[in-house]
């Protein structure tokens, strides 16, 4: 989960690899908030499924790397909707309808559809944000931030490096546990594990920021090396989206 | 291009905010446009600090006292904004890992061309040039954290020549990698002199790579006032006492036996073996262990180590030397096949008890410090007899504990550190000490004072087991009583 998406040549040269992330970005946010909107599970359960169609066609997605990207959030949408399907007040509620009983519990309609439209909800969260990372090169979104979001640019490449050492970090923080069994202490978690774990971040993003100033960061006016401009893709994956959230919500 | 700058220093001290002594007293020193100065010194000499200061980081982002002036042709650097510091001086740090901003090799060269505001045109000309320069033609699309250490390296070198620097910093800049590593950056270090482009400031614990490289030396003595400078040839001959009794290291007169020019030799010129009944105390058959399926990074691999033997285990960066070190000492658990310490499951010892049978010196010792001062990281676990015993270790490390015991461990040096990890690994008396990377960045005094608790061992009925890069360290390790080389490539003991 910390290393950065390996997004291969397909991803980055498609469609949606080549419209700007800012764009995506928007459009994953209104999904979102026009999910606020409904507690059905329809409107949900059709944007996730857009979310995965557009991102295997238009994003070059491979479907094992796509389904690798979220297999593990979407066992949590699914424990979502179980818990929230037997342990809904609902069926305690001799008012509602009964679906079935299982043993003991009465499941009801009224419980099946709040649970199926939470665990939809978590579903098209997952499905958004597993296409919106695997057709994003870290790289292309902080330039977007920058270049047209106008994002302060020592925040973002600040950013950008500080994600870079996540890895690293892991790795520093599997020593550490190492070192503490070698000296007779036992596993588990400890304070001692983040006084350690933050000395190294501190002193790593010291090291990067000394690095950078040397390199004349925040010195003065930039140029870029990657230039973006705003281009057709952005108008038609923008006016799509928009489009795939009204038919959605409308139906 | 702005072509080189000749270098000025004048009656530079400095003191940083806190410390209880000046890091530099009193320099001098004049290096012509275009010529190379070599900047030696013991540990905690000032060195790295002399590298800041030329790139105008000291006393800029760094609080402290100072006095005097450095001046890069007629630009005062002490004082001098960030971007025109910027504009003369590159500098390259001792962690490739974190001087590395973007993603993308290509990325990350033209970072500091952006940051000068570059024209387009003239970044894209110039990026290729300067990977190719530095050896990694073709890597433009590669991504920095996949690269070994020493590609890391020489991408960030890239990164830091791409602007044409006036005077070109190094601070320690193989201190991270294998020797391959370490030649291959020396190799364009030599061809950046051989052009002349940029004034270099090269601070350098690789005597016999940085020496012939060498216009001007600077030596510092452990307080950080000057010994000398001047020509390496008369400094050798005027001060060369002087900076063997300061533990500096110095190029050697033809290179010693089993180092670079003879990779192996170690290996059957190794010492007497140890008696063949000795207790076993490591035993490994048919290990695998593989970090992510599928890739082995440490397969078919055999071995035997008895009490009073000594191993010295070389290889280049990724050949899975450390992998191995750490199954050996049940910190991690075999994909396959098996490993036993004194008879038992290392993985599955508890921790108390794995303590007793194994003490391990992490190459970045930094990691394994539980404590907040030297005193009380030294008594982790320890009775009184034992923080005595760990006392006295502590004194023949040359870190008493009178002067060191309240300090804290994440404020000593990179050697200091190091030591200190020798002194609480060896304290419990393990049968099997494990050492990665021991002699990293030590200076002279350092490495021999390693040397001799590490001759001391045998006649204590330990093992000892080390990764190292140091072909002088694997060399004197194989020729002792009980001592052997071995050398992995690829995951496999292939000598």
């Amino acid at each position: 989960m910390l290393t950065p998406a390996d997004i291969g040549v397909a991803q980055a040269g498609s469609l949606l690899g080549q419209t700007s992330p800012l764009v995506k970005l928007g459009l994953a946010l209104a999904w979102l908030i026009g999910l606020l909107f409904t507690l059905d599970p329809g409107p949900p359960a059709i944007l996730a499924l857009a979310a995965i169609l557009a991102g295997l066609t238009l994003g070059g997605i491979p479907p094992s790397r796509l389904a690798q990207a979220f297999a593990p959030l979407s066992a949590v949408a699914l424990g979502v909707g179980l818990a929230n399907l037997l342990f809904s007040a609902s069926n305690a509620d001799p008012a509602a309808t009964e679906l079935a009983r299982v043993g003991p519990l009465r499941l009801t309609t009224e419980a099946a559809l709040i649970a199926g439209g939470l665990a939809a909800r978590v579903f098209a969260i997952v499905s958004v944000g597993a296409v919106f990372a695997q057709t994003t090169d870290p790289a292309r979104l902080v330039d977007a931030l920058v270049q047209q979001g106008r994002a302060p640019a020592r925040f973002a490449y600040g950013a950008l490096a500080a994600y870079q050492a996540l890895p690293r970090l892991a790795d520093d923080l599997a020593t550490i546990r190492q070192a503490r069994r070698i000296r007779g202490l036992r596993g588990g978690w400890h304070p001692r594990l983040f006084v350690s774990l933050l000395v190294r971040a501190i002193r790593h993003a010291d090291q990067l920021a000394l690095a950078m100033d040397a390199r004349a960061f925040g010195s003065g006016p930039r140029s870029t090396f990657r230039p973006i401009s705003w281009g057709w893709r952005d108008l038609a994956v923008g006016a799509g989206g928009l489009a795939v959230l009204g038919a959605a919500l409308l139906r | 291009m702005a072509g080189p700058l000749p270098l000025r220093a004048e009656g530079v001290s400095f003191r940083y905010a806190g410390a209880a002594r000046p890091a530099l007293r009193d320099l001098q020193f004049r290096v012509d446009a275009g010529c190379v100065l070599l900047v030696v010194g013991p540990s905690g000499s000032g060195k790295s600090t002399v590298a800041r200061a030329i790139a105008g980081l000291v006393p800029r982002e760094f609080p402290g006292e100072w006095s005097g002036s450095i001046r890069v042709g007629d630009l005062d650097v002490s004082s001098a904004t960030p971007a025109d510091a910027a504009a003369r001086v590159g500098i390259l740090f001792q962690d490739p890992a974190s001087q590395l901003v973007m993603d993308r090799a290509e990325d990350d060269v033209a970072f500091g061309l952006e940051n000068r505001a570059w024209r387009l045109t003239s970044m894209r000309a110039r990026v290729p040039e300067a990977l190719a320069e530095a050896g990694l033609g073709g890597f433009e699309r590669r991504r920095g954290t996949q690269l070994s250490g020493g590609e890391q390296q020489r991408l960030a070198l890239a990164g830091v020549e791409a602007p044409f620097p006036s005077v070109l910093v190094l601070d320690e800049p193989t201190a991270n990698l294998d020797p391959a590593g370490a030649v291959a950056l020396f190799a364009r270090l030599a061809t950046l002199r051989a052009a002349r482009r940029s004034t270099i400031v090269l601070v350098e614990h690789r005597a016999d790579l940085a020496w012939p490289l060498a216009d001007l030396v600077l030596a510092l003595d452990g307080q950080g006032s000057p010994i000398d400078f001047g020509a390496p040839a008369d400094v050798q001959v005027r001060s060369g006492a002087r900076l063997e009794h300061e533990g500096i290291w110095l190029p050697s007169p033809g290179l010693a036996p089993g180092s670079e020019d003879n990779p192996g030799g170690g290996a059957d010129s190794g010492g007497v073996p140890a008696a063949v009944d000795a207790p076993v105390i490591v035993e490994a058959h048919d290990l695998r262990f593989e970090y992510q399926r599928g890739v082995a990074a440490v397969r078919d691999l055999h071995l035997q180590i008895r009490t009073g033997e000594r191993v010295a285990l070389v290889g280049p960066n990724g050949s899975g030397k450390s992998t191995v070190l750490r199954l050996f000492a049940g910190l991690l658990r075999p994909t396959a096949g098996s490993v036993a310490l004194g008879g038992l499951d290392p993985a599955r010892i508890a921790p108390p008890r794995l303590a007793g049978l194994a003490g391990f010196v992490f190459q970045d010792p930094e990691l394994g410090f539980l404590a907040d001062t030297v005193g009380e990281e030294i008594a982790i676990g320890l009775d009184a007899a034992g923080v005595a015993a760990a006392a006295e270790l502590m004194e023949r490390l040359g870190m008493p504990l009178a002067a060191f015991g309240d300090r804290s461990p994440y404020r000593l040096s990179g050697g200091e550190q190091r030591r200190l990890s020798v002194a609480t690994a060896l304290a419990r008396r393990p049968s099997l000490l494990v050492l990665d990377e021991p002699t990293f960045g030590q200076d002279r005094r350092g490495w021999e004072a390693m040397a001799e608790i590490i001759d001391g061992l045998a006649s204590d009925g330990s093992a000892m087991i080390a990764a190292t890069h140091d072909e002088r360290f694997a060399a004197r390790v194989a020729a002792g009583a009980g001592g052997r080389r071995l050398e992995m490539a690829d995951g496999w003991i292939v000598a």
